[in-house]
């Protein structure tokens, strides 16, 4: 009886190739592969990805203003619609998980990095709080009752919905952007993964000033939780520190893997976490409540038919799709990545400034040394 | 009707064998199980005309066959073999459900597929010495044939080493029930004991003693197990199943059957020597059974420690632990078949079945989800979980020793503790933990795992045999009804005869 092939090695040893990547992001090349399969996989499942990413930032802008300082927020995922047929596609679980976009927006508010965290530490913001709290008290017992005994509990809840708001305007950029590659793709004018990362670099660039601000309507006055005077952009403040912490950092969540914390197998250090999307293991258990597979299942909702024949024509076709989801939304993101490197090089590439150089060389080393890092440690033979 | 149990399987074999042209496997397949069906369906007829009430032979049928040598074609049946014909019936429809990857000489395989059952029918229903011979000679060549053409790479060794062994075996029994007829005088070959009146207890040592030793390699028992997790390593899914699940049984049975049955008292003198040679083929088999890193061997060792069990109810003979040993066969021939199904399925998938390489199997998306849960309730199972069918056993087996042989059972109860110990480093290593099969070399990095999905008809016979093993383990009386006469019986012999020797029945 023969065997069957068992085994395919795709993916080469990432900890040697640091600098190849460096030499990769240098030299201008992309970091995946430019093969039809990737691009394929990359356009379709970041068509889908933008199709989720649409609701989930529909509902987390109706989250930050309509359910603001709402201490049960029950009905937070239902964005206002409280018919008794979506309430029950709901329970019967005939949705999108929302649950996804909130682990993303607490990943982000606990990692805190860069400008809208820093904005949220002043003291203007304090007395943007101060003003939205006391008024927000006048008609609202329980407020006037919490408020009081603990005085930074309602200032937390602010900081948690203002980057439940940021988020939401960082994904409406990206869902249209995903949406127009799709587009771009079907009418030709994307047709290599260079193009890809060029279009997606292209997008973030031209979204990199867009000013950042939110606001809530309390007893019909408008207030500011991020005025325009704190000069948010979307850029540098929101989607620099959205890749540093869903895309590098992420949470050590309870997966096929468990993590030891007293035998520091989780780093002390928030700043050397590698439990993101680049690193997620693409097999998880499937266990409830999972965050990485519940997205998966909401692009499994929304796949492109192009991509799912493609998925059903490998391994057990439908039987596996949300890891073939998984390992295709990776390659995605590596292109995002990549398109967020290029776009923010110290200098032009093409300099020939000998301190230019040195300056870019760096900067690629310092990509090329997180990126490297795969968690590859769980598949040793651990006894 | 029980020589329809071997008419069945036997003419079957034979019609097989005869199928004129090239008939595709399949095809051959499928006129095998629905031979065993219909022996299934031959059985389950026996156990409704079966009285349970009844504990000595019923619905015995016979003819002479050489009167003079003693051979007669004598068949019966009481609440030992019962449950024993059952277990064959179900698991020999396993073993062809199961024999789906044969290719290679379908009509063969499967005519000696249907001998071996029909031989074992015959050795539990065979109401004389030389008869019981006959069976269990004769399912030893096709075994041989099914490990040496359809086993793994290193298969003449095991199945030759399977064949000096059992043979041997059987030249031992053979001896024990000529030296029987030579010293009594009497060429009947009859089942009735022999007591002391008849023969010098000097006489009987020797003869029970050619008899445990054949059994006991049979069985195995420490330290004549040695071919048994050879011949399992190299042999065929389906063809472990039966090794297993049923030929073990016939060394369990010749022991309780002839061993006891025939020498009662020569049995008694020796009991504490056995009740101790039991608690260490049990250490023996689970501290074996630890060390290994294929699956199948672990399972195999598995087998010689949990057969040591049925050695120690059999020594203690209190009515309890008879009940006990015969559940012990019946969960022991309906787990290890479920562990050796499972087992196979993993190697099917995976082209290993080794612990150092496996990893996180019960994977719900890329791994053997079902595969790895059936596991999970296999070695619970085994290892004497309440609410599955090896609880029953062990527990009516040390209940029924302990007072006989406390120092025996309580190193045996240690034993099923280490079958926890084994089966749940099986589990953790090769289904806990996140998918993956280790590279060869370290350096290589991460590989995409790529199993073929097993399909859930393939997977029938599995959960037919999890869903039985738990059926007897929530309702022990379904089996317990049918036995418990003849155990009680078989118990009560050795008391009626000391009675008897010493002069009345009080």
């Amino acid at each position: 009886m023969a065997n069957p092939p068992l085994l395919q090695r795709t993916v080469a040893n990432p900890t040697a190739d640091a600098a190849e990547l460096q030499r990769r992001l240098l030299a201008g090349e992309t970091l995946l592969a430019d093969t039809a399969d990737h691009l394929l996989e990359v356009v379709g499942v970041l068509e889908s990805y933008g199709e989720v990413l649409d609701a989930y930032s529909i509902n987390l802008i109706f989250q930050a203003e309509k359910q603001f300082l709402n201490p049960f927020p029950v009905f937070r995922f239902l964005d206002g619609d409280l018919n008794p047929a979506k309430i029950w596609r709901h329970l019967n679980h005939d949705r999108i998980n929302f649950e996804y976009a909130e682990y993303c927006q607490k990943a982000m508010f606990w990692h805190g990095t860069g400008g809208l965290d820093a904005y949220l530490d002043s003291d203007a913001f304090l007395e943007n709080c101060r003003t939205i709290i006391g008024r927000k008290r006048k008609r609202d017992p329980l407020l006037a009752l919490l408020h009081p005994l603990f005085p930074g509990f309602l200032v937390e809840l602010i900081r948690s919905a203002a980057t439940t708001h940021a988020l939401g305007q960082f994904w409406r950029v990206m869902s249209d952007l995903f949406l127009d590659l799709a587009k771009a793709e079907r009418d030709g004018r994307v047709c290599t993964i260079e193009q890809v990362v060029e279009f997606i670099k292209d997008g973030l660039v031209a979204a990199a000033a867009n000013p950042i601000t939110y606001a809530v309507e309390i007893h019909g006055e408008n207030l500011w939780v991020l005025p325009p005077e704190a000069n948010l952009t979307f850029l540098v403040d929101v989607a620099v520190p959205y890749v540093e912490a869903v895309f590098l950092r992420g949470m050590p969540f309870l997966g096929t893997v468990s993590f030891n914390a007293q035998a520091q197998q989780i780093s002390p250090d928030q700043a050397s976490f590698t439990y993101g999307a680049l690193y997620a293991d693409p097999l998880p258990t499937m266990g409830a409540g999972i965050p990485p597979s519940l997205l998966m299942q909401d692009m499994y909702r929304h796949l492109p038919e192009k991509l799912h024949q493609w998925y059903l024509a490998c391994t057990r076709g439908e039987g596996d799709v949300r890891v073939k989801i998984c390992q295709s939304f990776q390659k995605s993101m590596f292109c995002v990545t990549n398109a967020a490197i290029r776009g923010t090089f110290p200098h032009a590439l093409a300099s020939s400034d000998p301190g230019e150089q040195q300056a870019n060389a760096n900067y690629a080393a310092a990509w090329a040394g997180r990126l490297a890092k795969g968690r590859t440690d769980c598949l040793g033979a651990e006894a | 009707m029980l020589t329809l149990l071997l008419l069945i399987p036997l003419l079957g074999a034979v019609g097989l064998g005869l199928w004129p042209g090239n008939p595709d496997a399949a095809m051959v397949r499928r006129a095998a199980i629905a031979l065993l069906v219909v022996q299934l369906l031959a059985s389950l007829r026996v156990l409704l005309a079966f009285d349970p009430g009844v504990g000595g032979m019923q619905l015995q049928e016979g003819i002479s066959w050489l009167g003079s040598l003693g051979l007669e074609y004598r068949l019966g049946i009481d609440g030992l073999s019962m449950p024993l014909v059952l277990v064959n019936g179900a698991l020999s429809l396993v073993a062809a459900i199961a024999s789906r990857d044969v290719q290679a000489r379908p009509r063969l395989y499967f005519a000696l597929l249907l001998v071996i059952s029909g031989a074992v029918n015959g050795a539990f229903l065979a109401n004389n010495l030389l008869l019981f011979f006959l069976f269990y000679e004769l399912e030893l060549i096709p075994l041989w044939l099914l490990i040496s053409v359809w086993g793994g790479a290193n298969r003449a060794y095991a199945a030759t080493k399977f064949l000096i062994f059992t043979a041997v075996s059987g030249v031992l029994i053979l001896g024990a029930f000529l030296g029987l007829a030579f010293t009594t005088g009497s060429v009947d070959f009859s089942l009735s004991p022999v007591t002391s009146e008849h023969l010098a207890m000097a006489s009987q040592m020797p003869l029970l003693l050619a008899l445990l030793v054949g059994f006991g390699i049979k069985i195995p028992l420490f330290p004549f197990h040695t071919w048994l997790p050879d011949a399992h390593t190299e042999a065929s899914t389906p063809v472990s199943v039966l090794l297993a699940g049923v030929l073990l049984k016939l060394g369990t049975y010749g022991l309780l059957r002839f061993c006891m049955g025939l020498f009662p008292q020569a049995w008694a003198e020796l009991a504490p020597g056995l009740a101790i040679w039991a608690a260490v083929s049990v250490l023996f088999g689970s501290l074996a059974a630890i060390a290994q890193r294929d699956m199948k061997r672990m399972v195999a060792y598995s087998s010689v420690g949990h057969m040591g069990y049925v050695l120690l109810a059999a020594a203690a003979a209190t009515p309890v632990s008879l009940l006990g040993a015969v559940f012990q066969m019946v969960s022991h021939g309906l787990i290890s078949a479920l562990l050796f199904l499972l087992v196979g399925a993993v190697y099917r998938a995976t082209g290993t079945r080794d612990l150092e390489v496996l990893r996180g199997l019960l994977n719900p998306e890329r791994g053997l989800p079902l595969t790895g849960s059936l596991m999970i309730v296999g070695v619970m199972a085994s290892a004497g979980l309440p609410g599955m069918a090896g609880f029953i056993s062990e527990f009516l087996v040390f209940r029924g020793s302990l007072n006989a042989f406390p120092v025996a059972t309580l190193l045996s109860m240690v034993g099923s503790g280490l079958t926890a110990v084994y089966f749940l480093l099986l589990v953790n290593r090769a289904f806990f933990g996140r998918l993956a099969i280790t590279p060869r070399d370290p350096q290589s990095g991460p590989i995409d795992i790529r199993l073929p999905a097993l399909n859930l008809i393939d997977q029938l016979p599995s959960l037919a045999l999890a869903g039985a093993v738990v059926v007897i383990g929530l309702w022990p009386a379904s089996l317990g009804d049918i036995s418990e006469a003849a155990t009680n019986g078989m118990a009560l012999m050795p008391v009626l005869l000391a009675a008897a020797g010493s002069g009345g029945l009080g």
